[in-house]
């Protein structure tokens, strides 16, 4: 089996529409590691995402999760990923506490196990109170932390978190960048997408760049900084998407 | 019970719960409605009537609301569940899970035919304490009431994959189920009918299937019970290889 995490080879999807979302995608996380993908939207890192986790079928290339094929040995490769996606995709009929343990059923867990995960994953994010009611009457940051607990609830080893801090306030970001550091150092690989490169910055290992469906920088956040020939990752960032006027240093340097 | 039969209870479950939580809609309001019809076409017309073929008329219609009841049921419960969690996005939490196409299809099936063999079932009951309703071939019967289940949910399935919006599921049960279920012959014999209404009818393949339930329980048929059955069975057979086929291909699941 291989050591990476997350393994992809010359990843192509182009939709029906003809339109081309990942053109040549190339990447490795290894395991163990907190990986940032950085992007402007609609540069492919959701299709990326959906293709790694089966929402998506690529036309071509390659993914391999935990050396396991994500389209021929889909089962196992889907077992080791968690996914806590951008959109807030719970099921309105159900509980919250269903809609933990559903998701572990789905995963195969057996029913004892999935009772005392749900409960432990409650407590860990602030849900136990709210565990009866139905998901549609949570507020959007209780939505936020139950996708992030469903996610963790079949035990990932790879956790692809899709912005999840987006529209959530300060307090719970912070909650989520502490269990998120918690669970990386406990073992779990993590593949982060976010627009607040401070965020990146503060938690990830290694960052890859990608727009217009193509991988263009990978490394720290030092290292980018230094292919670019910039000050910081913000400014890396701005070099990519052909936006240097945005530079807040260069603001300032005028001002 | 093995990772892959607690998934596939976890699914079916989840389908069953869906339609037990809105009770008052899924089964309360189908048997209130086939009650009105036992009401109104069995003790007003039926006293007009009398009998059919040599049956009491409201004997005659009875097997016809079972298959009814059975057949709006199972498709639209499914046509209705996948169509909601398409547009929640919630279903992506079953695609990204291990299942199979076939675990996911078999399960969606069987939640729909639940729900039309418990209306279907409680019809039989609330029938039977209301006229002395005969059960004369149980072995053309419990196939005949499995298939017809089989078949309606599959084409369930069909028509929520295959939906975009709410009016594609309408549409399907609005103007082409209801009209050929009613003039399928459950409220009257072909045979009454002028031409050339009698032979059309033999167009309509709903009027086997109400002929086989019929021939179950009341011995009446007027078609032949062994080409209905085989037909049945081959057209099940196709309706659930085409779904199978979506299903794998991800059409409308997967992007």
């Amino acid at each position: 089996m291989s050591e990476a995490a997350l393994h992809i080879k010359d990843l192509v999807k182009r939709y029906p529409t003809g339109v081309e979302a990942l053109r040549g995608v190339s990447l490795e996380i290894k395991a163990g590691e907190f990986f940032a993908l950085l992007g402007p939207n609609g540069a492919g890192k959701s299709t990326l995402i959906h293709c790694t986790t089966g929402l998506a079928q690529p036309t071509s290339g390659a993914i391999e999760v935990f050396g396991h094929d994500a389209i021929k040995d889909y089962g196992k490769a889907r077992q080791a990923v968690g996914l806590a996606p951008q959109e807030l995709n719970i099921d309105w009929f159900l509980t919250v506490e269903e809609t933990l343990d559903y998701h572990a059923g789905y995963f195969g867990m057996p029913k004892r196990e999935r009772r005392e995960r749900t409960k432990e994953l409650l407590d860990t994010f602030s849900l136990t109170e709210k565990s009866d009611e139905r998901t549609r009457t949570l507020s959007g940051g209780m939505k936020r932390r139950l996708i992030l607990a469903r996610a963790m609830m079949h035990r990932p080893c790879l956790l692809i978190l899709d912005e999840p801090t987006a529209g959530v306030d300060v307090e719970l970001r912070l909650e989520l960048w502490h269990y998120m550091q918690r669970i990386n150092q406990e073992g779990t690989t993590i593949l982060l997408t976010t627009h607040y490169l401070e965020e990146a910055e503060q938690l990830c290992d290694r960052i890859a760049f990608i727009n217009d469906g193509q991988i263009v920088g990978e490394g720290t956040s030092e290292e980018l900084s230094t292919r670019y020939g910039v000050a910081n990752l913000e400014d890396a960032y701005l070099a990519l998407v052909g936006r240097n006027e945005l530079s807040r240093s260069k603001i300032e340097a005028v001002q | 019970m093995s990772a892959a039969q607690i998934r596939f209870a976890t699914l079916w479950r989840r389908e069953v719960n869906r339609f037990m939580k809105i009770k008052k809609q899924t089964l309360g309001a189908p048997l209130l409605e086939t009650f009105l019809y036992i009401s109104v076409f069995g003790a007003a017309l039926g006293t007009r009537i009398k009998q059919l073929h040599g049956i009491d008329y409201v004997v005659f219609v009875i097997p016809g609301l079972i298959m009814m009841s059975f057949s709006i049921n199972a498709f639209s419960n499914n046509s209705s569940s996948i169509l909601q969690q398409k547009f929640q996005g919630a279903i992506q939490d079953q695609l990204s899970s291990p299942a199979s196409p076939l675990e996911l299809l078999l399960a969606f099936t069987f939640g729909g035919f639940m729900r039309g063999l418990i209306v279907a079932g409680l019809t039989f009951i609330v029938a039977s304490l209301l006229v002395d309703l005969p059960v004369d071939h149980i072995l053309v019967l419990v196939p005949s009431l499995f298939l017809v289940g089989f078949f309606f949910s599959q084409l369930g399935v069909l028509t929520g994959v295959r939906a975009e919006q709410f009016d594609d599921v309408a549409f399907v049960q609005t103007f082409v189920l209801t009209p050929l279920i009613f003039l399928g012959g459950v409220f009257y014999s072909a045979t009454l009918l002028p031409q050339p209404f009698e032979t059309l009818t033999h167009f309509n393949p709903i009027y086997y299937m109400i002929n086989l339930i019929r021939y179950g329980f009341v011995g009446f048929s007027e078609v032949s019970i062994a080409l209905s059955l085989l037909a049945l069975t081959a057209a099940t057979a196709a309706l659930f290889a085409i779904n199978l086929r979506l299903f794998s291909k991800g059409y409308r699941l997967r992007a």
